[in-house]
């Protein structure tokens, strides 16, 4: 398959060809079970768990549990990602208990919302850097400062006033439900914390949670948001997301050096985006996409 | 279908506006944890009880955080 793709001068193909080929190719990895994730869901979480039992019964140092927690709550969104995605499976399918469960389970150390997060996602993909309805908008920023400014200045008070893109999203698309849920989480949350705090493990959970928490808000929305889309002047199925290339490599950002190959196959696992842009690349550069060298 | 949107969330908003109160933040989190950290740090100052230093420091950065609208002055 690799001698006949190299063979191929995919200039001279027509959109239509491309497109058959592209599918083809994406179809094959829309097929992968995305066991890894699955693990990687479950076993994150439960790790997280175990660490506040082993650090109240001074089994494991705080120091050692701190980082493991940037960790843990840093990895709880990606497998969440896979299954607002539906890429476990589909509404009607065997394994749709396990996917839902992995949405919500995954979550839990970033304190999030699956379905909220899953209805305003959809929306990102449909509205990928529209200025007006695409609700991950208010993360772009001009350049690496900017964004690490205003992802400090729009965590403070003054700016929580005002009408929330994700609220928006949700109305819009009649989601409003939701937003109990996700109340309800944020509220948990909070109490939890206040009730730590006052009971005498201020300091464990401002290391195991707090700190990890607000950490992860920035790296992800840097990653997941900011990075592939920026400079986000483009929208359309090829321009609105570009590949790049990481200071951390695939692993550190995430595996979002290949977002362009979510953003046009959002079934294909996370795990499985690297092989399949490495196969999809040269139709990619036929039709335009912004690799940025990759 | 209960007005879900009408009638729960005035309710939720609020809880919520509650919760979230930069004020609330800093008596029920950050006070205990300054007060901790010091205990932790085997740091006293003057004497002063360390929840006492914890309610100076932290209900002080939670009236900025309240009246100003940032916990870091700029905003």
């Amino acid at each position: 398959m690799g001698q006949v793709m190299q063979d191929i001068n995919w200039d001279e193909m027509t959109d239509e060809q491309l497109d058959v080929m592209e599918r083809k190719i994406a179809a094959r990895y829309m097929k992968i079970f995305p066991l890894g994730i699955i693990i990687w869901g479950f076993a994150n979480t439960l790790i997280w768990l175990s660490l506040w039992p082993l650090v109240f019964m001074d089994i494991l140092s705080l120091w050692i549990a701190f980082p493991i927690a940037v960790l843990n709550v840093t990895l709880a969104y990606l497998p969440s990602h896979d299954a607002q995605h539906s890429i476990i499976a589909r509404k009607g399918q065997k394994l749709r208990w396990l996917n839902e469960l992995l949405g919500h389970v995954s979550l839990i150390p970033f304190v999030a919302p699956f379905r909220y997060l899953r209805y305003t996602h959809f929306e990102h993909h449909n509205h990928a850097n529209d200025p007006v309805l695409d609700p991950d908008f208010d993360v772009h920023a001009k350049d690496r400062a900017e964004f690490f400014k205003q992802a400090i200045l729009s965590r403070q008070p003054a700016n929580g006033t005002k009408k929330d893109r994700y609220v928006e999203a949700l109305e819009r698309t009649g989601n409003s439900h939701v937003m109990l849920e996700a109340a309800l989480i944020r509220v948990s949350y909070m109490l939890i914390l206040y009730g730590l705090a006052w009971s005498g493990y201020a300091i464990e959970a401002a290391l195991l949670w707090w700190l990890p928490l607000q950490l992860a808000q920035v790296y992800i929305p840097y990653y997941l948001s900011w990075k592939p889309h920026h400079p986000a002047e483009e929208m359309g199925r090829y321009r609105d997301t570009a590949s790049f290339k990481s200071h951390l490599g695939n692993i550190g950002s995430s595996g979002m050096q290949y977002h362009v190959v979510h953003h046009l196959y959002p079934r294909i696992p996370l795990m499985h985006t690297p092989a399949a842009f490495r196969e999809l690349r040269p139709i990619l550069l036929a039709r335009g996409c912004d690799l940025r060298g990759l | 279908m209960f007005p879900l949107n009408e009638v729960r969330f005035p309710v939720i908003s609020k809880v919520l506006g509650w919760v979230f109160a930069p004020i609330v933040f800093a008596l029920a989190f950050l006070v205990p944890l300054i007060a901790q950290s010091l205990t932790a740090l085997d740091v006293s100052i003057a004497g002063i009880p360390n929840i006492v230093i914890g309610l100076i420091v932290g209900g002080g950065l939670g009236l900025m955080a309240h009246f100003r609208g940032s916990w870091i002055w700029v905003k």
